[in-house]
């Protein structure tokens, strides 16, 4: 299935995520956190704290006006295939694909994941 | 030696003939003075101010600005002997070969000169400015003795160098007209005249030879100087003001038959805060964020892209200065901890800095000085300021900014924030170098600039414009030491010609 993205709708969502966000970042080392399941776990299983990645994420979801979730997450899954995320973002940065997620420029397979994080978390 | 004149104390209806008049005495001027102090040349140079501030002499730099946000005309120059470098902040840096090519995606582009014809000058103009031993970029060499230069590996961003002219205590670096007055005063054929200021370029009839110069004083004494050639030293801003002020020949005025007097204004905007550096091992070499004195020069390392860079991705010259440091707040600190961990470095010890930047701009006809209906206090039409700047220029140095930010990723030493996106973000507290150039540009064909390689202005057998104004593109080196650099070869050449 599709999973289009209007900018509007992502703001809406973005505005919902951050309040959580904000919320599981309190109470991270209180709770252990639980996350609902989603399509691309075994993606973001690889992230070292899928919070932080999600609100970083967050503003990748802003700029891209059309996100296909599932299409990226079979990109990435792609990517990660025969490399580890430092092998595949060493790759990235060499190659010259960089994306920017709130201004800071991140490798382009991290930022897809923390872009996966948001959607996951919204 | 001989002191200088007050033309305060000159009889009106004077009428000097040097061989050569220098109107202006920053650091043009005086550089030139010097270089001109052996040969059998009489010369006189013209100062407007004296030896120290004066607010009515001042004022005379008063004008207008419409436009996007620039500095107050007044403020941004001194009008004293020594000019602007009275307050000047002393940075230098030689340009690059690629600022003077020409580059098919940069219209206007492409000096008349290379930067070869200007190195063999380089070693005196930075003695002129005491900048101490040569070093630039050989300093690397010497400075690794306190630390390692950030691992940027092979990309289009590389550490380089910036060298002062000579601090005297808590006194700001070489001030031209203090430091050289004595040196003047030595110089047998040199006369100095203070507190005069040129108000008209005559032409003769056919608007072919300036024949004679009206010089004023502010307590009302008027006389004239009548040399063999002119040499127009008044900075950027104040030679396209003489020029097309002197209009009672030629109506467009002097030089400007093909309207291209007072236009291409430039100056190097300083945006602040444009990025925030993270380096992830907590370790920054003491020489990116404080000048330090080492092998008898001041330096200080900056951030620049290379010509290769330049030339690969159509970008614009600018420099990144590592300013102060920053705290990092929670979307920062996921966002290098998130960083880190995928690139596999520990960042636990990570700091932050603030990144300042001189962007240069891309050259435009329309920001460009025109004269208003406002006169000063001698008479003279003042300037207004056309100021604009392109998104694209800060669009340029973003994609700079962008492969310094996927470098630190590749060499897994830092990583980086651009902090400036929308033009508003770009204007907002933006400061300017203070670096006036572009106005009375150089051209080989004289439809397309205003002075020739030799800085003769082509429409004239003997006006030469000596000054930033006539920069056709302006790099993101600091201007002056390239400028006396230039005025030094005009020495030659005047050299040569005039005897
Ligand atoms: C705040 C500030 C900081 C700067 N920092 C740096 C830096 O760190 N590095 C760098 O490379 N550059 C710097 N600059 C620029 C530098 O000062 C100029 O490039 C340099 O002074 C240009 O020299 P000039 O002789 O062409 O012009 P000016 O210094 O402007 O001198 C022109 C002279 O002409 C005189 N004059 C003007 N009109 C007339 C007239 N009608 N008749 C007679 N005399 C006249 C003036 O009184 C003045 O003395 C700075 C400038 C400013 C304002």
């Amino acid at each position: 299935m599709k999973d289009v993205f209007t900018r509007r709708n992502i703001l809406i969502g973005a505005g919902g995520v951050a309040a959580v966000a904000g919320a599981v970042v309190g109470g991270r080392y209180v709770f252990r956190k639980r996350y609902a399941p989603s399509p691309y776990d075994d993606l973001l299983a690889k992230l070292n704290d899928r919070d932080a990645a999600a609100q970083l994420g967050e503003s990748v979801l802003a700029d891209s006006d059309d996100f296909d979730a599932k299409a990226v997450a079979d990109d990435v899954r792609a990517r990660l295939q025969n490399k580890t995320l430092v092998q595949a973002t060493a790759v990235d940065a060499g190659e010259g694909r960089v994306m920017e997620a709130g201004g800071w420029i991140l490798p382009e397979t991290l930022a897809l994941l923390c872009a996966l994080a948001a959607k996951a978390a919204s | 030696m001989s002191a200088f004149i007050d033309a305060r104390n000159v009889p009106s209806g004077t009428v000097l003939e040097p061989d050569l008049a220098i109107i202006g005495g920053g650091p043009v001027g005086i550089s030139l003075a010097l270089s001109l102090a052996n040969t059998p040349l009489h010369v006189a140079l013209l100062e407007s101010g004296g030896m120290t501030f004066d607010s009515k002499t001042q004022a005379l730099y008063e004008g207008a600005r419409v436009g996007a946000p620039y500095l107050t005309l007044e403020a941004s120059r001194l009008r004293y002997l020594g000019g602007s470098s009275n307050h000047w902040g002393g940075w230098c840096r030689p340009m690059d070969a690629i600022d003077f090519e020409e580059r098919s995606w940069l219209p206007y582009s492409g000096w008349p000169i290379t930067k070869k014809d200007i190195d063999k000058y380089f070693a005196r103009a930075h003695a002129l400015c005491e900048g101490g031993t040569l070093l630039y970029d050989r300093a690397g060499k010497y400075a690794s003795e306190m630390g390692p230069a950030i691992a940027l590996g092979d990309g289009g961003v590389t550490t380089r160098w910036f060298q002062f002219s000579k601090m005297r205590g808590s006194m700001l670096p070489t001030h031209f007209g203090d430091r050289y007055a004595d040196d003047l005063k030595r110089i047998p054929r040199l006369q100095v005249y203070l507190h005069a200021n040129a108000t008209r370029l005559g032409l003769n009839a056919g608007g072919k030879n300036i024949d004679e110069i009206d010089v004023a004083t502010l307590t009302g004494r008027k006389f004239k100087v009548k040399p063999k050639a002119v040499v127009l030293a008044t900075g950027a801003v104040e030679a396209a003001r003489l020029m097309l002020a002197s209009n009672d020949v030629v109506t467009a005025g002097v030089g400007n038959e093909h309207d291209l007097v007072g236009r291409f204004f430039a100056d190097h905007p300083i945006p602040r805060d444009t990025a925030t550096l993270v380096i992830f091992d907590g370790k920054l070499s003491p020489y990116y964020t404080e000048q330090q004195t080492f092998r008898g020069a001041i330096l200080r390392a900056g951030l620049f892209p290379s010509e290769a860079f330049r030339r690969a991705n159509a970008v614009m010259g600018s420099s990144i200065t590592i300013e102060n440091r920053v705290d990092l707040d929670d979307l920062a600190s996921a966002a290098v901890a998130t960083t880190a961990a995928a690139i596999g470095v520990d960042a636990g010890d990570a700091i932050a800095f603030s990144l300042g930047c001189g962007m240069e701009v891309t050259p435009d006809p329309e920001r460009r000085f025109t004269l208003d209906t406002d006169k000063d206090a001698l008479g003279m039409p003042k300037l207004k300021l056309h100021m604009r700047i392109a998104d694209s220029d800060f669009a340029h140095f973003r994609q700079t900014l962008k492969e310094l930010g996927r470098q630190l990723l590749e060499s897994r030493a830092g990583m980086l924030r651009l902090n400036l996106k929308t033009r508003e973000d770009w204007l907002d507290g933006l400061d300017w170098g203070n670096h006036h150039m572009g106005t009375t540009r150089m051209h080989a064909d004289p439809r397309k600039g205003v002075v020739n390689a030799n800085l003769l202005v082509h429409s004239v057998a003997n006006l030469y414009v000596a000054g930033t104004g006539v920069y056709p593109t302006y790099g993101a080196a600091n201007p002056t030491i390239n400028l006396i650099a230039l005025v030094l070869r005009l020495a030659d050449h005047l050299k040569g010609g005039l005897r």
